[in-house]
């Protein structure tokens, strides 16, 4: 049998969550969930529960930007009594994301590569640790999203701590790790007496073996021709839930220093320019290669076995200029077999 | 009449078969198969890929910088918008105008588009346009269009945030830019901004910091509408592609509006004008150090 | 209704040739006028970017000045008509992000006016004490 959730017990467990309710939990939870912002929708912190939108295809942003922000302070360096003092930040409590889609979900699995492998990153894995994934399955199939060929699918948790999916008037609810049992502990929770769940199998793209397929395509001049329309924004590593390269400057003002990290991408130009003006990767069609390279064939290099999609499609959706990974992996398949 | 895909493809092939044009650009269907994208085309094959439609929105002016150095000739497919973009890189020299062949096309007006959504709604650009013919074209395909259709109520929505209040005002953009990831996207899309280093990018003097922040993304918001003053041709791109839909045209066209009070001047209209900036009357009132 | 206490920091871009010239008068004829204003020599009113003027708004400045020689004074002959038409299309630009004309000024003070600096100063301080402070991009307000 399986457990279920009535949309009204539903709304009142996450009201509750952002109150206190145990000593150990004091202050209530941070709840973050999808909200309607200017016409898009975003992930928001929330405090009213009348604001989270629970019928949405996904967000402009991926989740990624609770645990790798776009702008984080790392430390700040000041005087205090004459001496330095380095203030780390923390988080003020626990908090819990509601509504991830499996696709983004399996993002964050992926960044934890990179940012969990030691030496961890300090702020990224307090964030980690200390936020309950609470997913939610698709209804609905983008037109641009591929997850299932991606390793994952619609309705796949295997990355969130509780997983619910739509079914009629409640929801499904599937308590998959010890944290998330730890939020559902004291729901009211029921049988579901039918289960009709409509989860939607998106389109597929040939990604197996795509990493040695990237190696017999690598030199080919196919990349600057896809990089004579791109225009070297940074959307696509923007809107990225995979995205992980970031810039670090210090700000100094009054005898206090901030070290702030923020999102950068392999497509701007001066990416890679080196001290004394060197640049490792000059051109449009270096810089387009590195982007598709780095997904689909180093990371399978560096961490075994990974592939640094995840087949949202936001980055088809928002290119302006229709660079279409999915077309991409099509043509790099043809050209190695043409090889 | 023959198509326009047709007109388009044959001089497309026609000038790529005389060996004298590098490439011709123009637009190709989209992975959706209904929008359009930039097609670049070197071959006389490449070029029966070229349609076009009023789902083709990109400004393609915007990648003849990148051909600047470049000793053969390149074709461009271009509406009316797109061809005052062409004058504007003509009179700031940065582009030769014998090294180009323009494919004009006369415009119906541009369908508001994201990728796998294609509308019937007029882009914004489109209802405030007052030039629905290419300003340059060395051929012309489409209709030629007698009259301009919406001219009168350009301005409209701009009027609209000046007649709110400065603490208003400041709420309106202050919670746009608050928005702003600085992806740059804006700027990468202009026709305009083709500085080698841009003022964002330059690191001494700081003029921008790295925190993605409202104080930040003020400045820059600020700045990349300011550089584009008396240059900007409105062509829209910059809103676009935007990925959180900040009304960066509320910024161009108030710019705009006030350079034609001013100076009565609007961009790309002429190449041969010499642009407000770098130019002035002695006696003129404006308003501000009379 | 002046806001008690408040005193407005002003950013003054001054031309090396007449308006600093004008800001020394006035100093060495012992002119008061208020010291709200933090000056910064330029080569030319023509100098002036606007980036200037718009970082200055965000480092915390409540106002900000540029001062040039008369027109048709200009040392460089032609530099302040081109800052004005900048000037022009700027202070209704700011105006239009929230950020009020009455914040911005453009004037023109010659070496030897000495007096006219001392009231410019002076009244634009007092306006801005009026307006009250500009908090909101100032790197210590919102973020």
């Amino acid at each position: 049998m399986h457990q279920a959730i009535s949309k009204q017990v539903l709304k009142a467990w996450l009201r509750d969550m952002m109150v206190s309710r145990t000593l150990r939990q004091a202050q209530g939870r941070l709840l973050i969930a999808p909200v309607a912002e200017a016409g898009m929708v975003m992930y928001r912190a929330v405090d009213k529960v009348e604001d989270i939108v629970f019928k949405f295809a996904n967000t402009v942003l991926s989740p990624k930007e609770f645990f790798f922000p776009i702008t984080d302070t790392l430390f700040t360096l000041r005087q205090k009594d004459g001496h330095p003092e380095l203030v780390t930040p923390t988080m003020e409590k626990d908090a819990v994301l509601f509504g991830i889609r499996p696709c983004d979900a399996l993002g964050l699995k992926i960044i934890d590569r990179p940012f969990l492998d030691e030496p961890a990153d300090a702020r990224y894995k307090e964030r980690r640790e200390r936020t309950t994934l609470v997913g939610l399955a698709c209804s609905d199939a983008c037109p641009e999203c591929f997850c299932t060929s991606m390793g994952t699918a619609p309705d796949d948790a295997a990355n969130v701590d509780i997983m619910l999916t739509e079914n009629g008037e409640d929801y499904l609810v599937q308590a998959v790790t010890n944290k998330g049992k730890a939020l559902l502990d004291g729901v009211a929770l029921k049988e579901a007496d039918t289960v009709s769940t409509s989860v939607v199998t998106p389109k597929k793209v040939p990604a197996e073996n795509i990493g040695s397929a990237m190696l017999k395509a690598f030199d080919s001049l196919y990349w600057s021709r896809v990089a004579d329309r791109c225009i070297h924004c940074n959307i696509c590593s923007y809107v990225c839930p995979v995205c992980y390269c970031f810039d670090i400057r210090d700000y100094t003002s009054r005898g206090e220093v901030q070290r702030v990290r923020s999102w950068e991408s392999c497509e701007a130009a001066g990416f890679t320019k080196l001290a004394g003006g060197a640049d490792i990767r000059p051109n449009k069609g270096a810089r387009m290669r590195q982007r598709f390279a780095h997904k689909l064939l180093y990371m399978d290099k560096q961490f075994g076995n990974l592939v640094g999609c995840t087949g949202c499609g936001r980055c088809v959706k928002y290119c302006p200029v229709n660079i279409d990974i999915r077309e991409i992996i099509n043509d790099v398949q043809k050209m190695a077999v043409e090889k | 009449m023959e198509s326009l895909d047709k007109q388009i493809r044959d001089k497309a092939r026609e000038l790529l078969t005389s060996g004298a044009f590098a490439c011709v650009m123009g637009y190709e269907r989209a992975t959706d198969g209904k929008t359009a994208r930039p097609l670049f085309a070197y071959t006389p094959e490449e070029a029966e890929r070229f349609v076009f439609d009023q789902y083709c929105t990109h400004n393609l002016a915007r990648y003849l910088i990148n051909w600047r150095d470049n000793k053969k000739s390149v074709g461009i497919v271009a509406k009316p918008c797109d061809t005052r973009a062409i004058n504007l890189l003509i009179n700031e020299k940065q582009i030769d105008r014998s090294k180009l062949y323009v494919i004009g096309v006369a415009c119906q007006g541009i369908m508001e588009v994201g990728w796998g959504a294609p509308t019937e709604k007029l882009e914004l650009r489109c209802n405030t346009c007052s030039e629905p013919n290419p300003v340059l074209h060395d051929l012309l395909v489409g209709e030629f269009k007698s009259e301009s259709p919406a001219a009168a109520k350009a301005y409209a929505d701009v009027a609209a945030i000046e007649g709110k209040s400065a603490e208003e005002r400041d709420g309106f953009w202050q919670e746009h830019f608050s928005r702003c990831i600085r992806c740059y996207a804006c700027r990468q899309s202009c026709v305009g901004c083709y500085c080698q280093e841009c003022f964002v990018d330059e690191l001494d003097p700081l003029w921008v910091g790295i925190k993605v922040a409202p104080a930040e993304n003020t400045v820059w918001h600020t700045i990349r509408a300011f550089h584009l003053a008396g240059r900007c041709i409105s062509c829209n791109e910059c809103e676009r592609v935007c990925p959180v839909d900040i009304p960066l045209s509320l910024l161009n066209r108030k710019l705009e509006k006030d350079g034609l009070e001013l100076f009565q001047f609007q961009a790309g209209m002429d190449a041969s004008v010499t642009p407000p900036f770098a130019t002035f009357k002695k006696g003129e009132k404006l308003g501000t150090g009379d | 209704m002046a806001i008690d206490g408040f005193e407005p920091r002003i950013a003054g871009f001054l031309c090396n040739w007449c308006s600093y010239a004008g800001a020394d008068l006035a100093g060495t004829s012992r002119m008061s006028y208020p010291s709200n204003i933090r000056i910064i020599r330029v080569p030319c009113s023509g100098r002036v970017d606007p980036l200037f003027v718009v970082k200055a708004f965000q480092q915390g400045a409540d106002g900000v000045l540029v001062a040039g020689c008369h027109l048709g004074d200009c040392h460089y002959n032609e530099g302040n008509f081109y800052s004005r038409r900048r000037f022009a299309l700027l202070a209704p630009f700011l105006d239009y992000l929230g950020i009020q004309k009455e914040r911005f000024r453009l004037e023109w003070v010659s070496a030897s006016e000495g007096r006219k600096f001392s009231d410019v100063v002076s009244s634009f301080t007092s306006d801005l004490k009026k307006l009250g402070p500009r908090s909101i991009l100032s790197p210590g307000g919102r973020e």
